[in-house]
């Protein structure tokens, strides 16, 4: 019977694999990059473009992953003028992406905010543009700062991918419960949870590393 | 002058840190802008480093005007003459401001090598030498944290003496520093002025003022005496 339950559910699994991995690697490719905007953005000194970040980052934290993913894959098309039906995937990728990229902007805007004035101010007298400045100076103290925290998410985002069942898409979790329904088996959910802390153990040792790459200097 | 600086005014919103102001120094000058506490000190000296504006009144680094006023208005110099002003001025911060993720040569060489004014060869030479000069030899791949405070001070000296600035100026060189750290600082900085750099610094320190001052100012009440 076990061996029955592991024949069906290692190639699900191995097929479900490539969902969970491919969410969590594409919005992370394209949250972080997209997420300094945001910051930059959220920070501007003109008025309409932060209250519009801070708005949109505000809808993000204050509903659920879930709903957002829902809201978009069902939601979207009765939306008037910009309605538009997306496909599965491209609503799991855009829920992900603008749902992460709002969380890494506030963990961005702090890290930007808790950088003392006086580090802008000794590249200002030395005639440092201020492009220079905040890429050569400011920028490699921020992400040393924010490492830890955007770890904290990283590691987040690998058990929100399981979300996408809502959607019937078939990522590992969604291979055990079909496993788990056609045995009548508990052990699936318990394989499948050994796959997540496999994953969350690797992932934790490279950032790690990256944390520890990072920390050369106070 | 190497520093003309003629009925300067700032405030801060109602409050008034001083009104009409006006000094010069000359190069090759020690002058040190003493003052109680909170008399607006290192106001003055930000806003002779347009780290802050001014209210009114005019500011001249050599030939070349920081800020003056037009037909009673304020007016700033072009980004053009802004760059060039920048380099004719160094300051050493109250804490330094090193860059914290840069290594002491890194600190040195960053504003010089973004300037370009001359190659990298030349550049690096001159490191070497303010190295060696400000006792800095076996630190030069050393981070900040790793300094203590007189050292981290003669790194940012180093820094500030890169694009050879014709004034330099200090906001409380000593506030960090022992008895024996103040009297190595104290001979760094006429050694500065010796190669006929004005020095401007922002004291307490009646000591460190007996020992190297030619010139002394005082900001009280928003004005000054000499
Ligand atoms: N950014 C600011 N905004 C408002 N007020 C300020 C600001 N910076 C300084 N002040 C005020 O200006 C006055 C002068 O401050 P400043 O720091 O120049 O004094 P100081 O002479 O250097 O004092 P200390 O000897 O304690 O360093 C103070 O009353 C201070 O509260
Ligand atoms: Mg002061």
């Amino acid at each position: 019977m076990e061996m029955n339950v592991l024949n069906m559910l290692i190639p699900m699994t191995l097929n479900g694999l490539i969902i969970t991995i491919g969410v969590f690697v594409i919005t992370l490719v394209v949250s972080i990059p997209l997420s300094l905007v945001v910051a930059l953005l959220r920070m501007s000194k003109n008025k309409i473009v932060s209250s519009i970040m801070g708005g949109y980052i505000y809808i993000m934290r204050g509903t659920p992953l879930l709903l957002q993913l829902m809201f978009i894959f069902f939601g979207f098309h009765y939306v008037p003028v910009i309605g538009y039906a997306f496909s599965r995937y491209q609503a799991i990728f855009i829920a992900f992406i603008i749902n992460y990229t709002a969380y890494f902007a506030e963990i961005f805007r702090g890290g930007i905010n808790s950088i003392d004035v006086g580090q802008y101010e000794g590249a200002a007298v030395l005639g440092l543009s201020r492009t220079h400045t905040f890429i050569k100076i400011i920028m490699p103290q921020v992400i040393r700062n924010v490492i830890p925290s955007i770890a904290n998410e990283v590691i987040t985002l690998v058990k929100d991918t399981s979300l996408v069942y809502i959607l019937g898409v078939s990522d590992i979790l969604k291979a055990a419960k079909a496993v788990s329904n056609k045995y009548s088996s508990f052990s699936p959910y318990i394989y499948i949870g050994v796959v997540y802390l496999a994953i969350t153990a690797v992932l934790t040792r490279v950032l790690n590393r990256i944390e520890n790459k990072f920390n050369y200097f106070r | 002058m190497a520093l003309t600086v003629e009925n300067l005014s700032k405030n801060f919103g109602k409050t008034t840190v001083f009104k009409d102001i006006s000094f010069t120094v000359d190069r090759g000058e020690i002058v040190c802008i003493m003052g109680k506490s909170g008399e607006g000190k290192t106001t003055l000296l930000r806003c002779i480093n347009n780290l802050e504006t001014v209210d009114s009144g005019s500011i001249k680094i050599n030939n070349l005007y920081l800020c003056n006023e037009v037909n009673g208005k304020i007016q700033y110099a072009s980004k053009e003459n802004m760059k060039e002003i920048r380099q004719e001025m160094g300051l050493v911060f109250q804490n330094y401001n090193l860059f914290p993720h840069m290594t002491v040569m890194e600190n040195i060489l960053e504003a010089p090598l973004f300037l370009k004014k001359t190659n990298r060869k030349d550049i690096e030479k001159r490191a070497n030498y303010l190295i060696s000069e400000l006792e800095l030899k076996d630190k030069e791949n050393n981070y900040p944290y790793q300094l203590s405070g007189g050292q981290k001070q003669r790194v940012a000296i180093a820094r500030a003496c890169m694009l050879n600035p014709s004034i330099l100026c200090f906001d409380e060189p000593t506030s960090a520093l022992d008895e024996s750290t103040r009297s190595q600082i104290s001979k760094i900085i006429r050694n500065l002025a010796s190669q006929n750099i004005a020095i401007i610094i922002v004291t307490h320190d009646n000591a460190f003022v007996e020992e190297i001052s030619q010139r002394v100012i005082t900001l009280s009440n928003g004005s000054i005496s000499e």
